[in-house]
């Protein structure tokens, strides 16, 4: 099962490469297939317990290892359930948007370089499946034309020196251990000068990659510039491929003290991301960019879990980053999806083309609100289900006071940005007067992953429960 | 003695060579200077006896980032002096010093002992099909982190296309012509032969490729080859080759997995596994040299595809 999810996009997107004509469809068919077999094997793990198996036949070392736990199922499902969605919506639109034939297969490689690395637990197979993640995301960025260029070469250069970083690292625990699988590392592992120094230009090289403050400086143009299908995919999937690697490095391999001597870092990085993305996402005048802002505002989220995990070792933050991805991921698609379909319609980059837009596009501004309720925390939303594990976690630990002001603010903020939008498409008093008329199916397109991730709250015992067991 | 005196020659080289590419006023001046920065590169990689990588260091690092930094040059239409202000250079340069520090620190505390992996992977070569460690493990041991990264330089090619600029007409000249016609034929040769020594020696499917890809981009630059571009339906079909002659392999070595333990993706049946990887690599140097070729020359798609709509209806 798992080889069929790896094996299917690959031979898809080389199907689509020679013959373009096809591609639409064949992409479809293959995310369908992937949804279902991700479904397949989500089920089939959480009745036996994760699976294993170690590539080419070699024994443990040797070779490398991938292994299906619970949540790299969910992540591979989110991955398919959001390729078939997007490309659901690139199909509806890509004869007006004039959308590259590029689109097509370098959607399925990103497929392949996601699903792949949910699965791997081999630090070098990492680096490649993070290496084929940055190409396949600036190819998509450069889409756009001339106009992206300039986003899409910063950024990989960016990428580029992130996978250095990270290869370097890579180099100096194999040099010092001799092994690359993960599990195998773990058991070795020693605190010393060499395995702090492989962690933290490993941390570098992952953070500039996932955008976390205060490296995100690449993010808001590159998603901004890039088309609204693609920007999509890559604010919901691709920055988690690396914070999902970061997890590994810090929860399986670095041992306690590390771990506790790099928490504050983390929580002081993602406190000054939702502070100050929030920010940013309320004063930029661009609509895709305001978009763009919330995701390095959201992803500050992810790291305060990650560091206040990291400190405490409580599970309940597991939980809470886990359910932080699984959201966001659902609402940020919504909301590139909502406001790129809005912005073709209307005309215009800017916030302001969203005026009256509740009367012209109601459909896809509804999209926006619900997705964006799910972004502040409203309850019952998957956003709300993951602030709420991360309050309980902080009310267990007693006299964290501080973070829960400091939670409140980012959430007011959230709200701030969120509402800016809301308003300005309820003002109808001279509503900006669509280029054509507005198409039903792509606004539908956009609300469903916004309504999936409402409908998160409806499993949100069963997802607590997995989360907690296997949050790494 | 002599060795040694030869060594540090060469570090100091290495690092006068590469201040001044960085350094030069002219990009031309830089560009050269690589170039030589590279074989020099190849040859510190010989001497650390790594042959494997200094063949790749020579093709690609010298050869054809040298020819694809020419061809950028050339179709460079802006000529802006970038002047950068003091803190600009200072702050990257105290960066830099600064990691480069903790990284030298931490090496230090590098322990002298070989990989346990290596006694592994020795102790398994005679099941891999090879003889050459190397070959046995990119082709054999690890071979999924092979086909992505093969996967990855099909991608480079996909992001090239979309953002390769209109090419600009160029006269070639007559003599470069025919010296690049008279070397085709040796550049083939050579490559077969590397490919073929990959089994038992250092070479292989990559350097093989790259080989390749020099002969055929100075021939392309010398507007010859015209049927090597992506819309020709076979070039792509052959670009392609390279990823999915591995699947097919491997889906094959599945079928071919009789007895009743479960089937592994990947694994070559032992008896078998010498012809699968020739296989492999066959197909892999050829898409490496047709990709290389194209990413070096780089013309756009889009362009391609009108000219061969309206070139491909009187062909039909």
């Amino acid at each position: 099962m798992m080889v069929l999810l790896l094996v299917l996009p690959l031979v898809g997107a080389l199907l689509m490469l020679l013959w373009p004509k096809i591609a639409p469809l064949l992409t479809l068919l293959t995310a369908t297939i992937c949804s279902l077999a991700a479904l397949q094997l989500l089920l089939q793990v959480s009745e036996q317990g994760s699976q294993q198996i170690l590539l080419a036949g070699w024994p443990s070392g040797l070779a490398i290892s991938l292994e299906a736990n619970s949540l790299s199922c969910l992540l591979i499902l989110l991955t398919t359930v959001l390729q078939l969605l997007v490309a659901l919506y690139a199909f509806a639109t890509y004869r007006r948007d004039k959308l590259g034939t590029g689109f097509w297969p370098l959607s399925s490689l990103l497929q392949l370089g996601l699903t792949s690395l949910w699965l791997s637990r081999d630090l070098f197979n990492l680096y490649v499946c993070l290496e084929l993640l940055g190409l396949v995301a600036v190819a998509l960025v450069s889409l756009s034309g001339d106009k992206a260029i300039k986003p899409a070469l910063n950024y990989l250069l960016l990428s580029l020196f992130g996978s250095l970083c990270y290869l370097l690292g890579v180099a100096m625990l194999y040099g010092a251990y001799g092994v690359l699988d993960i599990s195998a590392l773990a058991l070795q592992w020693q605190t010393n000068i060499l395995s702090t120094a492989a962690l933290l230009l490993m941390t570098l090289g992952l953070m500039l990659k996932a955008a976390l403050w205060p490296l995100h400086g690449w993010l808001p143009a590159a998603h901004g510039a890039a088309p609204a299908p693609v920007s999509a995919l890559l604010s919901a999937l691709v920055v988690k491929g690396p914070l999902f690697i970061l997890c590994l490095l810090w929860l399986q391999l670095a041992s306690a003290p590390q771990a506790v001597a790099i928490a504050p870092l983390f929580t002081g990085c993602g406190l000054a991301a939702l502070l100050l993305g929030g920010v940013s996402a309320l004063r930029t005048p661009f609509a895709k960019n305001m978009v763009a802002y919330s995701t390095v505002a959201q992803l500050g989220y992810a790291m305060l879990a990650l560091g206040l995990l990291l400190r405490f070792n409580q599970p309940l933050f597991a939980a809470a980053l886990w359910l932080f991805v699984l959201a966001h991921a659902l609402a940020k698609a919504a909301c590139f999806l909502a406001i790129g379909e809005i912005t073709a319609t209307l005309g215009g980059k800017r916030l302001n083309t969203l005026k009256g837009a509740s009367q012209t596009m109601p459909l896809a501004m509804f999209a926006f609100a619900v997705a964006g309720g799910s972004l502040i925390g409203l309850p019952p939303s998957g956003g709300f289900l993951a602030k709420w594990a991360l309050l309980q976690g902080l009310w267990l630990q007693g006299d964290q006071l501080l973070w829960l002001l400091a939670i409140v603010l980012a959430t007011l903020l959230s709200a701030a940005y969120v509402f800016r939008v809301v308003v300005l498409a309820f003002d109808r008093a001279d509503p900006v007067a669509p280029d054509f008329a507005p198409r039903i199916l792509p606004q539908w397109l956009a609300l469903l992953p916004a309504l999936a991730v409402w409908a998160m709250a409806l499993y949100s015992e069963p997802l607590l429960r997995l989360l907690k067991q296997e949050g790494l | 003695m002599s060795l040694l005196l030869f060594d540090a020659t060469l570090c100091l080289l290495l690092l006068v060579l590469a201040l001044a590419s960085i350094l030069s006023r002219q990009l031309v001046h830089g560009v050269i200077l690589y170039i030589a920065f590279g074989l020099m590169m190849a040859l510190a990689w010989a001497r650390l006896a790594t042959p494997d990588l200094a063949l790749a260091e020579a093709a690609i690092g010298a050869g054809l980032t040298g020819a694809l930094c020419f061809s950028a040059l050339a179709r460079q239409q802006l000529h802006l002096p970038v002047v950068l202000s003091w803190p600009q250079r200072l702050w990257p340069a105290v960066f830099v010093l600064l990691m480069l520090g903790g990284v030298l620190a931490a090496l230090l505390q590098l322990p002298p002992t070989a990989s346990p992996l290596v006694d592994v992977a020795q102790a398994e070569l005679i099941n891999s099909g090879v003889s050459h460690p190397v070959t046995a493990v990119l082709l054999n041991f690890r071979s999924w982190d092979t086909l992505l990264e093969l996967v990855v330089l099909l991608l480079a090619l996909l992001g090239a296309l979309q953002v390769a600029p209109a090419a600009k007409a160029t006269t070639s000249w007559p003599l470069s012509l025919s010296w690049s016609r008279l070397l085709a034929p040796m550049v083939i040769l050579l490559a077969g032969y590397l490919l073929w020594a990959g089994a038992s020696q250092p070479g292989g499917a990559f350097q093989a490729g790259a080989l390749l890809a020099a002969g055929a981009v100075v021939l392309r630059l010398n507007h010859q080859l015209n049927w090597l571009r992506w819309s020709n339906f076979w070039i792509r079909l052959l670009i392609v080759s390279g990823v999915s002659a591995f699947v097919l392999a491997a889906l094959l070595a599945m079928l071919l997995t009789t007895d009743n333990t479960d089937v592994i993706w990947l694994r070559w049946p032992p008896q078998l596994a010498g012809g699968f990887i020739l296989l492999v690599e066959l197909f892999a140097t050829l898409a490496i040299a047709l990709t290389l070729t194209l990413l070096v020359v780089g013309e756009p798609a889009a362009a391609e595809q009108a000219q061969q709509n309206s070139g491909g209806e009187a062909h039909d």
